[in-house]
């Protein structure tokens, strides 16, 4: 592991509770940022569809009566190893030294979506209307804005999380939020199998832990 | 994988063209085999013709194909970089070697270049898939492999036809010979696509909901996507049809891309006629393109275990 920073994000997904407050302030920001705009196709009509950053999932696992409902959000992972940065034939999809952040130059996609096609986690979407390749920048014309105040210099879906269940840090800092987050509660990121080493992990719930124990107590 | 038309049409098009100069500069490196007007006059400007018509097809890929040049930019990282430079080159040396035949004399070294140009141009095309490697279906040799085959037996099929329509006596090669080598190609083919069909039926998966979620439990499944219009996500990375659509297109491909010109071939052995190799030639064609549209979409994509319910 590099010494250089590396930010991202730690979703916990003991609290979030799925209110999709996350995906639509990610939009908002966005679409009028500098990576925006985010264009929606038939926006009124019967099959809606746009550009999002970020997704909220629900997934169920176990038996009746013993089941947990999970809401996971899903975005890009800044992945340390990213496989979709060198398979981009222009160089437009890059990441960066000084912070990690995965990036796509929109002046310099062609729009061959090769990129998305080397993602195994899928977090990269065409935008019909633009025809370039996007994806979550961190906002990062957000978290080093001069302008804005010092509080509100994180993602906007972390702002967003009614019960903060996204913390923004640097996971190369052994002193940041994020990466004691991720070193006390066992976070973990998605499909290892493929080395991609994301940078963005995951906190495992642990209410089911708590009942199998009190259960067990009895 | 949504299969492109712009890539069907473009593998299956330039496949054909390196095939016919593959066999063309192989016969004629160790001193001229074909005459002449028959290379100036048909064999160059066909392959030159297939060779443009693959590049356009290749622009209809592009979001933005103004701004085709700069994917020549990352050829020490990307595949596809490097394959927009070897389709130019062979394009460029087809050219070349256009003039010497025309000066009347072409070099041992331009043969070769040419080889080594389309060698490349295969082993690019092939990489751009084989290099994805969680996509198990196409990150293994036989992609490379698979693409060779048929670009020689379609390029080989082309030159059968060429010869029987230039109809010339210079023509020192047994037309039956050729029809035999196209026999070959296409039955080594064959036996390749049902070997990959198989091993494609037996692939595990590397990837399930455990690893894609880090869920702990048993029996996980998604209840909700997060949407319900529909996204890239959904459109970019499934085929979209049923499983009986796909069983069919299997037996269109084995019929028309493989036994169809084999029976033809095989009757035409002794006596090979025009119309036989250009309805031999129409159907492996067809049959080709069936077989390119299922080459994406049999490959399964992880990202699809994220897409699976809408609700």
């Amino acid at each position: 592991m590099s010494t250089n920073k590396q930010l991202a994000l730690v979703i916990d997904l003991n609290v979030c509770v799925g209110c999709h407050a996350c995906v639509t302030s990610c939009k908002e920001w966005n679409t009028s940022g500098s990576a925006g705009p985010l264009t929606d196709l038939n926006a009124y009509g019967a099959s809606p569809s746009g550009t999002f950053f970020n997704r909220v999932q629900t997934y169920e696992a176990g038996s009746f009566p013993n089941t947990q409902t999970v809401h996971f959000p899903k975005s890009c992972l800044h992945c340390e190893e990213p496989p979709c940065v060198p398979v981009c034939p222009t160089g437009a999809s890059y990441k960066r030294k000084e912070d990690g952040i995965v990036l796509v130059d929109y002046d310099k996609c062609i729009g061959c979506s090769y990129c998305s096609w080397a993602c195994p986690y899928g977090a990269r979407e065409l935008d019909e209307e633009r025809q370039v390749m996007t994806k979550c920048t961190l906002c990062v014309d957000r978290i080093y804005s001069e302008t804005l105040p010092e509080s509100e210099r994180k993602p906007a879906c972390v702002l967003a999380c009614p019960t903060s269940a996204r913390i923004f840090g640097d996971v190369h800092d052994p002193e940041s939020d994020a990466s004691k987050a991720i070193a006390e509660r066992g976070g973990y990121a998605l499909m290892p199998e493929w080395e991609t080493q994301p940078a963005n992990h995951y906190l495992p719930r642990s209410i089911m832990e708590t009942i199998d124990a009190a259960r067990n107590a009895k | 994988m949504r299969p492109q038309f712009s890539i069907i049409f473009f593998t299956t098009l330039v496949g054909m063209a390196q095939g016919l100069l593959f066999f063309v500069a192989l016969l004629n490196i160790e001193g001229p085999v074909l005459s002449a007007p028959f290379l100036s006059m048909l064999v160059l400007p066909v392959s030159f013709i297939l060779l443009t018509l693959s590049l356009v097809a290749s622009f209809f890929h592009l979001g933005h194909p103004e701004r085709a040049w700069r994917a020549a930019m990352m050829w020490r990282t990307s595949w596809l970089s490097r394959e927009v430079i070897a389709l130019p080159a062979v394009m460029a040396l087809t050219a070349i070697t256009f003039f010497c035949v025309i000066i009347g004399i072409v070099p041992t070294w331009v043969w070769a270049a040419l080889l080594i140009s389309i060698l490349a141009l295969w082993i690019c095309t092939a990489k751009i898939y084989q290099c994805i490697r969680f996509i198990q279906e196409w990150s293994h040799p036989s992609t490379l492999s698979n693409f060779i085959l048929l670009g020689l037996s379609s390029g080989g099929l082309l030159l059968e036809l060429l010869l029987l329509l230039w109809n010339q006596p210079d023509i020192p090669l047994g037309i039956s010979l050729i029809s035999g080598v196209n026999f070959i190609l296409l039955f080594l083919a064959l036996n390749l696509k049902l070997w990959i069909w198989r091993r494609n039926q037996k692939l595990k998966p590397k990837s399930n909901l455990a690893s894609a979620t880090g869920i702990k439990g048993n029996n996980i499944r998604q209840t909700s996507m997060g949407f319900m219009g529909g996204s890239f996500n959904t459109r970019e990375f499934f085929h979209h049809q049923t499983d009986r659509v796909i069983s069919n297109i299997r037996k269109i491909i084995l019929l028309m891309a493989y036994v169809g010109p084999m029976i033809l071939l095989a009757f035409s052995m002794n006596s090979p006629n025009i119309v036989q190799i250009a309805i031999a030639l129409s159907m492996h064609y067809i049959g080709l393109l069936a077989e390119r549209w299922m080459f994406f979409a049999e490959a399964n994509h992880p990202q699809n275990l994220y897409y699976q319910r809408v609700s």
